[in-house]
């Protein structure tokens, strides 16, 4: 396989999660925010093909999950009827990027019956549709954020590395404060000067601010040892004899060398940075109820009871997995691609 | 000849150690406090294991929960409250006399007792130890429950047995301060006390011979962020009805564990034998494999805690914004309004996993004595909710948005602690339920003490959601919750004069059961209390969790009670049992 | 010399520089030590404040600092206000438990990385390197305390490994090579967990700049001349892709204190990250300030140790 159509595959692949988690309102059976207090914790919803009287169906059906009398918190199934799972059904509204309104849904069953994919949580609401929504804004972040660190991180490291003496010892000295510090009261101190309310879109830009303004230390680093290497080969000395300013020799002669670790990073921060929500979001930075976010969805995971009850919680984990390789595949392929050009 | 010398070496090691921990027979001098509970037998180590490591073994000083459950297993008190029956009884007092007034206690003491350490105790310790906690430089915070009327309590020395207590004013239930009060050994501790260095006597790194104290347990040794190890005091002042003298247990050992989560691994893997305060998730965990693995669960019932929806009706200087949703929040229609439209049941379901009981009120059935069953228990009902908004000027537009009288839509945040899951789950609860009455709800948890310093210092919140409660039954120490003057009257502080009547109400009711030695008489006084804070709602009462404990099936004398330290008050009666009435083993 | 001459002092302006921002942030954050006593009904407002001004937090900022820099210089580093000692005797222990752990963990770490990655890079594009590639998304997507929290119920469902901690309950009891064998049993989860966590990055880096080494010119003449197998990687592969390593390896020795926080928090490793968590959360500002002061040092030697490196690993940079 050319190393084009790798590049071409992994986007391919990496836009098509992206397309799911845009289209959350259409593909998710549910609202995020939707109780069903009669079933909180309850396992994924068994997809049956045959009744229980032997027969075949052609179309998919689930039952009812029933809360068992002894209030141990389990389920089983009531086995009186069938209700058959039906595409492209009515259901809730929702809005497709803030503006296309509209009611239809991939998936549905009648009700009193639910679908629940991916099992519920403490509050009997459906966990696919939550991870589908909590991905939007997660990975939305999570990319910004991303974006924003390396940038500064790459102009601070450019810039310490090549010009060298008292500017990389006093942006190195800077570099290792920012990573010593406890952020911790500082971000304290920020949500108190915050209004009490913010909006999830306020509490989005405040995330990619927060996780970018302290994320740029650790890639200016690696960027200025690179840096440092790449500016003191012979064809860059032999660039400058003929004149080149040092945009040029930035830009054209040392940049190339940083692209591997750049897009390394890239890949391993973008999951990081959606994970460090959690911390974020119990400095009280986090995206609030009833609003969805891998963050906050795997905030839940983190009690004991639940990972060893409740294995459908991880979910958002397996979506987190399942976009990371998306990233690390588009990163490794560019990555490849721009070998065979550079060196 | 070598091997001859090791042997005798390790046995008269061995016998040190064990003549070390072993409790010293019974004199004739000695009055002791006979237990009434059935006799067990010696040997074994407890362990348990405690979420956040202690802090300090100084009684004096010492304000946070673990330090204060290691500290109750080192020290006693001269008057006891019995966990479980929820009254007092005599402990280092043999026994007392109150005067008619009820102002002037007469406490005689126990004779013959002696510290861990094998020296006397008498009338001087006591003397010595209120002072340390009524001296106003050491800044005990102990200090305020000896304060009674403005006024510290009395302490003078009448003989060498007998100390005589004067109050400046009648007290109800007076002697329920003694509880917990440690008596100090005079000995080791009046030297620093002197010097002004009490602040650092008794951390956890003093050495295990310069501490005793008059517990059922001694310190034996503290490993730093791993585990601290009592041993048996030898010289206890309580003896079984066989005449053998207590503690059964040889050792306990306290394992830092970190958090709820590792309580309940630890119990699992058998490293732990008794576990406290479960939430209903463990609970169920535990409960699933109670049988199987010789453990058992219990359920004691509702605890004395109560979780609310606080509003703020603080007086606001500059926060306009807050200010115009206190017109809301101070008419009590709103505030019952919002009472009728929360579902209770689902909180209890949801967050305590059926584990706990709704609440109306700030006493918890549990509470027998105390809790008035006249208080209304009304269901949910979202009609009853519109028809109270309605008769408050609030009004109904477009898709179900709840507006006052002036057009503004009703909308506003509860503030939680991101350290409790339980109260944003409570808060995501009632932001459900009020959005079906029109009110646009926001759920901002926040980082715990960035919610103490809007609840008390800048008031800069609008509701919240936050637990008082549970330290004891009696309605004395809460005085300072419902008192308009009180240090924790939330949900408006810093009032000189009460801001409406029925809080003067209460404070004339407050101040009157406070001195009234009559128990009837004071339910009466303590019943209108309750009524008049139910019907004015200043708190939004939603539930109480129940008391969850857990323990070794081979743990005898296991008798676990609602008031804290729920599972250690009788850890001097706890013992292993055995197959066959041997003596039974330590851990393996 | 004069090189680090110069990183010392340049050490001894980061260390205050850290410390002065310290307290700014530790003032700036809402609250303090003594807000959880005015939740207690039984305590009044006035006791309260009167320990405040006895611990010296209603003083001006530039009073409490001086008071903390006499304390550094007498040796006690501040004092606790929770544990009412010195905030020294307070991290010492915990400081030798923290780095027994992070030490065994870093250097396994790059015992595995390191052979491992340049492994999969040879054989860029082949089956165990896509296997490779996989598993470490995978463990890079799962949070540290999900990992630690799937050990710990599998130790306590098999009963093969102790639940937590660093020591049996009953350890006393051991000679010397029992207590050193109970030490062992209790490293294993902790110190997996921290391998797994910070493997698959180091494996990814090296992985990738061993893969832009290998396509080098030289690479190629060095094989045309025969040489091959690990020799070629470790003798010729290896410096020239060592560049990112060094900062790295910076980057781990820096955080030998501060790394394991959440996995000593979840499994009681009796460290400095359950004190520092809980000192955080409490607003136990002096110990906070001294955990930072300890990382600070850290954090000075790890960047020395990664430009050393850098300089001696690759020719090509000339320091200036």
């Amino acid at each position: 396989m050319t190393k084009t159509r790798k590049v071409a595959i992994s986007v391919v692949a990496l836009v098509a999660i992206h397309l799911v988690i845009f289209f959350a309102g259409f593909v998710a059976p549910y609202s995020p925010a939707e109780q069903n207090r009669d079933h909180p914790f309850a396992p994924p919803t068994r997809i049956h093909f045959v009744d229980s009287r032997g027969q075949l169906h052609f179309r998919p059906f689930v039952y009812r999950w029933l809360a068992r009398e002894d209030g141990f918190g389990e389920y089983e199934e009531a086995r009186d009827h069938e209700y058959p799972i039906h595409l492209l059904v009515e259901g809730c509204d929702y809005k497709i990027g803030g503006l296309l309104k509209s009611n239809v849904h991939l998936l549905g069953v009648e009700a009193p019956a639910r679908i629940f994919l991916a099992g519920t949580d403490g509050y009997g609401r459906d966990l696919l549709s939550r991870t589908l929504y909590g991905g939007q804004i997660s990975l939305a972040a999570g990319l910004l954020a991303t974006l924003i660190s390396l940038t500064v991180g790459l102009l601070i490291g450019c810039i310490s590395g090549f010009y060298g003496s008292w500017v990389d010892e006093s942006a190195m000295r800077l570099v290792e404060l920012f990573l010593v510090l406890p952020w911790l009261y500082l971000l304290l101190a920020v949500r108190s000067f915050l209004p009490l309310q913010i909006s999830p879109v306020q509490t989005f830009f405040l995330l990619i601010a927060v996780i970018g303004t302290i994320g740029w230390a650790r890639p200016a680093r690696l960027v200025r040892g690179i840096v440092l290497s790449a500016k003191s080969r012979t064809y860059v000395m032999a660039s400058r004899s003929f004149g080149a300013s040092d945009l040029h020799i930035l830009r054209r002669h040392v940049l190339p060398h940083t692209y591997g670790v750049l897009l390394t990073q890239a890949a391993l921060l973008v999951p990081q940075y959606v994970i460090a929500e959690v911390t974020l979001s119990f400095l009280g930075l986090g995206v609030n109820e009833p609003v969805p976010s891998w963050g906050n969805l795997l905030a839940t995971l983190q009690q004991y009871n639940v990972l060893t009850s409740c294995w459908w919680m991880l979910a958002p984990a397996v979506a987190l997995v399942i976009a990371s390789l998306g990233y690390l595949g588009v990163a490794n392929a560019i990555h490849e691609r721009l070998q065979s050009g550079s060196i | 000849m070598r091997r001859w010398g090791c042997r005798v070496a390790l046995l008269i090691a061995c016998g040190h150690v064990c003549l070390a921990a072993s409790p010293q027979p019974v004199l004739r001098s000695e009055q002791l406090l006979i237990s009434d509970q059935p006799a067990g037998s010696y040997g074994g180590t407890l362990v348990l294991a405690q979420r956040s490591e202690p802090k300090t073994l100084n009684p004096v000083l010492a304000a946070d929960a673990p330090s204060r459950e290691v500290i109750g297993r080192l020290n006693a008190d001269l008057i006891h409250i019995n966990r479980q029956t929820q009254a007092t009884e005599p402990a280092l007092a043999k026994s007392w006399s109150v005067s008619k007034d009820g102002r002037v206690f007469l406490v005689k003491l126990r004779k013959g007792l002696r510290f861990s350490d094998g020296h006397s105790f008498d009338a001087d310790d006591v003397v010595f130890s209120f002072h340390v906690y009524l001296d106003e430089n050491v800044h005990s915070p102990q200090r305020d429950l000896l304060v009674v009327g403005g006024k510290p309590i009395e302490v003078q020395k009448v003989d060498q047995y007998t100390i005589r207590f004067a109050l400046s004013q009648p007290y109800a239930a007076a002697e329920r301060i003694f509880d917990s009060l440690a008596m100090l050994p005079r000995h080791l501790l009046e030297q620093p006390y002197r010097e002004g260095k009490f602040a650092q006597v008794w951390s956890l790194t003093t050495a295990p011979n310069q501490m005793a104290g008059m517990g059922p347990f001694s310190v034996k040794q503290y490993l730093p962020g791993q585990k601290i190890v009592l041993e048996r005091n030898p010289y206890y002042w309580k003896i079984d009805q066989r005449g053998n003298r207590l503690p059964y247990l040889d050792e306990l050992v306290f394992l830092f564990v970190g958090n709820e989560d590792a309580q309940v691994i630890r119990f699992q893997a058998g490293e732990t034998d008794a576990i406290n305060r479960l939430g209903a998730d463990s609970y169920r965990l535990l409960s699933k494999a109670a049988q199987a693995d010789g453990t058992e669960v219990f359920d004691l019932g509702p605890s004395l805690e109560y979780d609310f929806l606080l509003f703020n009706l603080n007086d606001l200087m500059n926060q306009d914004s807050i200010s115009v949703k206190q017109t809301w929040f101070q008419d009590v229609r709103f505030r019952q309004a919002v009472s009728a439209g929360i579902d209770r049941d689902s909180i209890v379901k949801l967050v305590y996993a059926g584990h706990g009981e709704a609440l109306w009120g700030n006493v918890s059935p549990s509470n027998k004595l105390w809790v008035d069953q006249s208080i209304p228990h009304p269901p949910q009902s979202l009609d009853h909710a519109r028809e109270l908004l309605k008769t408050a000027g609030f009004s109904w537009r477009g898709e179900n948005q709840l507006v006052d009288r002036q057009g503004r839509l009703v909308e506003f945040s509860i503030i939680t602690s991101t350290s409790n899951a339980q109260r944003t789950k409570m808060a995501t609860l009632i932001q459900d339920d009020l959005s079906k009455l029109g009110m646009n709800v926001h759920v901002v948890p926040l980082e715990f003490r960035a919610l103490l310093a809007r609840v008390f210092q800048t008031h800069d919140y609008e509701a919240s959601i936050m637990a008082l409660g549970g330290g004891d039954a009696d309605p004395n120490p809460e005085m300072n919750v419902w008192l308009s003057s009180g240090g924790t009257h939330l949900w408006h502080l810093g009032e000189s004069t009460p801001a409406t009547d029925w809080e003067a109400r209460i404070d004339t009711l407050m101040q009157k059961q406070m001195v009234q030695l009559n128990y009837k008489e004071r339910k009466r006084l303590y019943d209108q209390v309750q009524e008049i804070i139910a019907a004015n709602a200043p708190f939004v009462f939603l539930a109480t969790p129940n008391v969850l404990v857990a323990a070794k099936k081979t743990l005898g004398n296991f008798q676990p009670a609602i008031l804290d330290p729920n599972i250690l008050w009788n850890v001097d009666q706890l013992y292993y049992l055995s197959e066959n009435g041997v003596r039974a083993g330590g851990r393996p | 010399m004069r090189y680090l001459e110069r990183r010392l002092v340049h050490g001894l302006l980061l260390l205050i520089g850290a410390s002065l921002l310290c307290f700014a942030f530790s003032a700036l954050a809402p609250g303090n030590f003594f807000d959880e006593m005015k939740l207690n009904p039984q305590i009044s407002p006035a006791t309260i404040a009167a320990l405040r001004s006895q611990y010296g937090l209603d003083q001006p900022l530039p009073v409490r600092y001086t008071n903390w820099v006499g304390s550094v210089i007498r040796g006690e580093w501040g004092y606790s206000f929770a544990y009412n000692c010195p905030v020294r005797s307070l991290l010492w222990v915990r400081a030798c438990n923290t780095l027994l752990l992070t030490v065994l963990a870093t250097v396994l770490v790059w015992l595995i990385a390191v052979p491992w990655g340049m492994w999969t890079a040879h054989r860029h594009g082949q089956w165990d390197d896509r296997i490779t590639s996989a598993c470490t998304s995978i463990l890079i997507a799962i949070p540290e305390l999900v990992v630690a929290l799937v050990f710990l119920a599998w130790a306590v469902r098999t009963h093969a490994l102790p639940a937590g901690g660093m020591t049996s309950a009953n350890a006393d009891a051991f000679g010397g090579g029992a207590r050193l064998r109970d030490v062992a049993r209790h490293l294993v989860i902790p110190v997996t967990t921290l391998v797994l966590a910070s493997l698959p990055i180091l494996l990814r880096h090296v992985r990738a700049s061993m893969v832009e080494v290998l396509e080098a010119p030289f690479i190629q003449a060095a094989r045309a001349h025969g040489i091959a197998g690990f020799r070629l990687l470790f003798r010729y592969a290896l410096p020239a892709a060592a560049n990112p390593l060094s900062s790295l390896f910076g980057f781990s020795v820096a955080g030998l204190l501060s790394g394991s926080l959440l996995v000593e928090v979840i499994t009681g490793w009796p460290g400095l990250g359950p004190l520092l968590l809980e000192a955080s959360m409490a607003r136990d500002v002096y110990v906070v300030v001294g955990s930072v002061m300890a990382s600070t040092l850290l954090m000075i030697l790890g960047s020395i140790v990664a430009d050393v490196l850098l300089v001696t690993l690759d020719p090509r940079i000339r320091v200036t």
